[in-house]
């Protein structure tokens, strides 16, 4: 018998708060709130209370998928990022730089968002950035 | 202590031991056994309280005969009385570890991590979750109503009360009950939810006040609960976790029977 409770931080939302996820013979069982965590001091909402559930999903994406000729296929990484990178090309070429917005989260780093902006101003050439938080 | 229990895993009298470690600066749930008895050291027995009954049963479901040892006070005794009247552990199959029983002055008071104290909206419209049942039994009716609605309105809905709470364990929630309450639509029912959760407490509710400290909405929870076993206590005299057999109520309305999860 394997029982770990293992502390991380729930992937929902730019709250953070603190989670437990009980790993039983290597196998996500549930999740707890951390009652000592700063943020949420024992609570969670029902999103955070969930978690173990779309990690044991059988919907859970675990590759990229790229769309060919109206269907999906499993690629690599980089394959998916080319395929993403041309057709950001011919449309800024096609119908220019504000075609195109950039959608940040409140899940990510400040540094992370940091470059995602400048992604968008200094690469794309738009100012069309905003964030989950207003969708 | 630390003796005592690294004696018992060591000659195999006791499979594992549930305690709690320190990770990363907090004092986490963790399971010792003879594979890393120097873990030990790190035992932590002031640690806030955490449903370790409920990993108790899902260990013993899983590989039932284990023997094992948790650490724990009176209410755990009584949580796990409760899962074992139910069927969900084998009594025998646990033993309940209380610190103050060895060593009281080692275990100091718990980690508290949130004191409730009611600001001024909460103590004009609400309930001071510091409150007993007679302080609220002596409201004026209108009054208390409308108390217990401004209260149960809060609900966001996480089920974070029934999640945490160590004897809840049915395989079917009435809480997910297309019939008694809307699953999937985010405002609450209120009061039918918080109603409904409370009946299913009755004669089983061990007042270990987990809920009310994971409710994000600062409810009093356990206030209602216990005003619910008072009840129960004055009509059938039956106390939760100390009495064996089954609580006198078991059955909700004319279909929904409590229904376990069924022990393998
Ligand atoms: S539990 Fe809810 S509030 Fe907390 S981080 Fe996750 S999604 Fe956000
Ligand atoms: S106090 Fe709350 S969490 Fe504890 S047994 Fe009662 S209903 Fe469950
Ligand atoms: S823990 Fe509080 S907010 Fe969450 S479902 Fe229960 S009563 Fe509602």
């Amino acid at each position: 018998m394997e029982y770990k409770i293992i502390p991380s931080v729930c992937s929902y939302c730019g709250t953070g708060c603190g989670v437990l996820f009980k790993v039983m013979n290597g196998r996500l069982v549930g999740t707890l709130p951390n009652k000592t965590h700063p943020v949420n001091e024992g609570g969670l909402c029902i999103k955070g209370w969930n978690l173990h559930e779309y990690v044991n999903s059988f919907l859970r994406l675990t590759s990229p998928l790229v769309k060919v000729k109206g269907r999906f296929h499993k690629a690599t990484w980089d394959e998916a990022i080319q395929v993403a990178a041309d057709h950001f090309t011919s449309i800024v070429e096609k119908y220019g730089p504000d075609s195109v917005g950039v959608l940040v989260s409140a899940k990510m780093t400040n540094e992370e968002n940091f470059l995602a902006q400048k992604f968008a101003r200094a690469v794309i050439g738009t100012n069309n950035v905003d964030h989950c938080a207003r969708l | 202590m630390r003796e005592q229990i690294r004696s018992w895993l060591e000659s195999g009298e006791m499979d594992a031991f549930l305690g709690f470690k320190e990770v990363e600066g907090h004092p986490i749930p963790h399971l010792f056994s003879k594979a890393n008895l120097a873990e030990l050291e790190g035992l932590i027995v002031n640690a806030p309280r955490y449903p370790l009954e409920t990993l108790v049963a899902e260990m013993l479901q899983s590989q039932p005969g284990m023997k094992l040892g948790v650490l724990g006070d009176e209410t755990t005794r009584r949580a796990l009385n409760v899962l074992s009247i139910w069927n969900q552990v084998s009594p025998e199959s646990v033993r309940v570890i209380d610190p103050d029983q060895f060593a009281p002055e080692e275990k100091g008071a718990r980690k508290v991590f949130r004191v409730s104290e009611p600001g001024p909206v909460k103590l004009e419209r609400g309930i001071d979750n510091r409150l007993g049942v007679d302080a609220i039994q002596a409201l004026d009716g209108d009054d208390r109503v409308r108390r217990w609605m401004y209260e149960f309105q809060k609900c966001i809905k996480c089920y974070g009360c029934r999640n945490i709470c160590p004897v809840c364990f049915c395989k079917e929630c009435s809480l997910e009950h297309q019939d008694l309450i809307s699953t999937g639509t985010v405002l609450t029912e209120v009061p039918i939810f918080h109603l409904v959760r409370a009946v299913h407490m009755a004669g089983r509710c061990i007042d270990c006040g987990m809920c009310e400290q994971a409710c994000p909405a600062d409810i009093p929870l356990r206030l209602l609960y216990r005003k619910v076993n008072s009840i129960v206590m004055e009509l059938f005299d039956y106390e939760n976790g100390l009495s064996s057999d089954q609580p006198p109520l078991s059955v909700l309305g004319e279909k929904v029977v409590l229904e376990l999860k069924p022990i393998h």
